[in-house]
């Protein structure tokens, strides 16, 4: 056990001295956002386009996020600095209360536009992105918010819904969803349960990340291993245990 | 280390400095002593422990069996090896012992001469340490979840009291009744903390899902309910709005300073909160397992850089550090669910409780003794750990 604790004690008597005035310059301006950003371009990378007809926008989930950026409290700072900005957007996926995707604005923007060509909403819609979009960075609206500030008619928020723009959350309040998301969010929450299932039926409830990913994904698992490895690490639902031979995927005891 | 000292003796740092950076280190070195451990008096999972503010010497324990013991936690023996002997308890044979389990026990925060404790049976008791005998005994209408008496407060003795109805009772000392009594939550009152910076502001937390401030010399209400997503109502859905946490609050603890509190809730998150403002400091801890159906009991270091907070996070306790919010490591060493933990901080050492009956003790790992040291021809050693046979060819 003391063989491993000495990597704990830092350099308290040393180096922390010496990184503290060197400390306020280091990060470059822009740089602050910079690994979330990254990320987020990563995890797109990962997202299936063809098993959607390039219809739905690269989504990310925030669990993801955590997963490649180790530091919480710094991703959700930078998380909220890429929303200020204006270059993300948060979705509720609606099965769960901490599941939030996150897509990069101009993606949104193009395949919402797209997926309405043609339809009789679509003048509805493009009014909704271009007004509403960058005016309000939340998940959600209200219906004062939609009549008065903006100027929606109900029939007008309803043809919203039926785009598949908004989704209902309450009497008089709506999430902003993406169009076609539906089919996302049945294949996650399956592709989800299928991993987790592999790593409960291995003997002592344990796999080799190695291992598990040169398996073959059961059918159920639409969207990709890495994908869905990413979002069990950083929504915890799997313990990383670091060992010689690679890092081990563990389910927690609790 | 020699620079620190060097920099001290010269006046370049100020002497608080070298004292945090070594309180620092021997908390990141805290792991279970051979050498070191408390008495086993307890016949079922202990609930609560306390160490007296004044001199960091004695501890009480208030367990599932009603027992209450009294341990002294000072080495006078002059070995390594060590057992922090229980001086003094009210056992089961007490004419006035606890009839079910004891949630909670507090040494009277000016000296030891007193100690209050409170239990399941609906009441809550006022022990004279000396005679053991009870000072005074208040009884309330539902189970007693937890109690608390103000660490700073020099103008009022009042202790608040969380039951299982929803108003807040705070019950004087000096006339022996409840004076005040708080409204506004509307379950269970599952945690109860003064704050350590203002005598008169209270926090409490709630089965459900709030948890409020209180400064209880105004009688129109709570100063302010703590609200996890800071006023932004679209992040959830509006059941959830002004509530600190998705599911039961468990747990309250106030950092040493006062200025920021922290709350876990059975949602698996712990929160901190500035407690000037009521707002969410947005400091994500990852998943923190509670599971436990009544209060959780948690503590934060004193005097150390940066501060550090020790969860009983299943059978193990888990190590945060509080403004950053980073895992440092889990302390594995219970056989079954910790309930609660004191930390000691003269010497950094942290005491946790757990339903398997042992209360253990971590210790700062030391630097070994160097061999010239070592006076005595044989080293102190733990009978447990010789072994019987003899080394020589005869059989014997």
């Amino acid at each position: 056990m003391s063989r491993k604790r000495p990597r704990l004690v830092p350099e308290t008597f040393g180096s922390r001295r010496r990184r503290g005035p060197g400390g306020a310059g280091e990060e470059p301006p822009g740089g602050e956002a910079g690994s979330v950003r990254r990320a987020l371009r990563e995890l797109g990378e990962l997202f299936p386009r063809l098993l959607f007809q390039d219809a739905l926008p690269p989504i990310a989930l925030k669990s993801q996020v955590y997963s490649l950026v180790p530091d919480r409290t710094a991703a959700d700072r930078q998380l909220r600095e890429l929303r200020e900005l204006g270059e993300v957007r948060v979705i509720q996926l609606g099965f769960d209360a901490d599941a939030q995707g996150i897509v990069f604005t101009e993606d949104f923007r193009t395949k919402a536009l797209a997926s309405c060509r043609g339809r009789p909403y679509e003048g509805t819609v493009k009014r909704f992105l271009a007004s509403v979009l960058p005016a309000c960075g939340d998940l959600s609206f209200h219906q004062d918010q939609m009549t008065q500030t903006f100027g929606f008619r109900d029939c007008e928020i309803t043809q919203l819904v039926n785009a598949g723009v908004l989704t209902v959350r309450d009497a008089g309040s709506w999430w902003l969803s993406v169009p076609g998301a539906g089919r996302f969010v049945k294949y996650f929450v399956k592709g989800r349960q299928a991993v987790l299932g592999m790593v409960r039926k291995s003997k002592y409830r344990e796999l080799l990340l190695s291992e598990l990913l040169a398996r073959r994904a059961p059918l159920s698992v639409r969207l990709g291993l890495p994908y869905h490895v990413h979002d069990l690490i950083g929504g915890q639902l799997l313990d990383i245990v670091p060992t010689t031979s690679g890092t081990l995927l563990r389910l927690p005891e609790t | 280390m020699l620079g620190f000292l060097e920099a001290r003796q010269v006046g370049l740092d100020d002497p608080g400095r070298l004292r945090r950076a070594e309180a620092t280190r021997r908390v990141l070195k805290l792991e279970l002593n051979k050498d070191r451990d408390v008495e086993r008096i307890h016949g079922s999972g202990v609930n609560t422990l306390d160490i007296e503010p004044v001199e960091g010497r004695y501890m009480l324990s208030g367990g599932s069996d009603g027992i209450i013991a009294l341990y002294d936690l000072e080495n006078f023996s002059r070995k390594v090896h060590y057992t922090c002997k229980s001086i003094c308890s009210v056992g089961r044979n007490h004419p006035d012992v606890h009839k079910y389990s004891v949630e909670t026990v507090q040494w009277y925060p000016h000296d030891t001469g007193m100690f209050t404790s409170s239990s399941f049976d609906k009441t809550l008791k006022i022990w004279d340490t000396n005679t053991l005998q009870p000072a005074d005994v208040f009884h309330f209408e539902g189970t007693v979840y937890s109690h608390h008496m103000s660490p700073v407060a020099t103008k009022h003795c009042l202790i608040a009291v969380g039951t299982k109805g929803p108003k807040v009772q705070l019950c004087d000392l000096k006339s022996g009744s409840c004076s005040h009594i708080l409204q506004g939550h509307r379950q269970e009152i599952l945690a109860v903390s003064w704050s350590p910076r203002y005598e008169y502001i209270l926090a409490t937390a709630s089965a459900d899902s709030k948890v409020k401030l209180w400064d209880i010399r105004r009688a129109s209400g709570c100063l302010i309910t703590l609200d996890q997503h800071n006023g932004e109502k679209s992040k959830a859905s509006s059941e959830a709005a002004n509530t600190a946490h998705n599911g039961r609050v468990n747990g309250l603890c106030f950092t040493r300073d006062g200025l920021h509190l922290l709350t876990i809730g059975t949602d698996d998150r712990m929160r901190l909160w500035n407690s000037s403002n009521g707002e969410n400091t947005l400091v994500n801890y990852g998943k923190v397992c509670n599971e436990s159906r009544k209060g959780l009991k948690f503590t934060i270091s004193h005097g150390c850089s940066p501060e550090f907070v020790f969860v009983p996070y299943g059978s193990a306790i888990a190590v945060y550090t509080v403004y950053s919010g980073e895992l440092i490591t889990m302390l594995r060493g219970h056989y079954n669910t910790v309930d609660c933990c004191v930390f000691q901080p003269n010497f950094q050492e942290l005491y946790s409780g757990s339903r398997d009956c042992n209360i253990l003790a971590w210790v700062p790992a030391l630097r070994e003794p160097l061999p010239d040291e070592d006076d005595e021809a044989e080293t102190q050693k733990n009978p447990a750990f010789e072994d019987a046979w003899s080394s020589s060819d005869e059989e014997g």
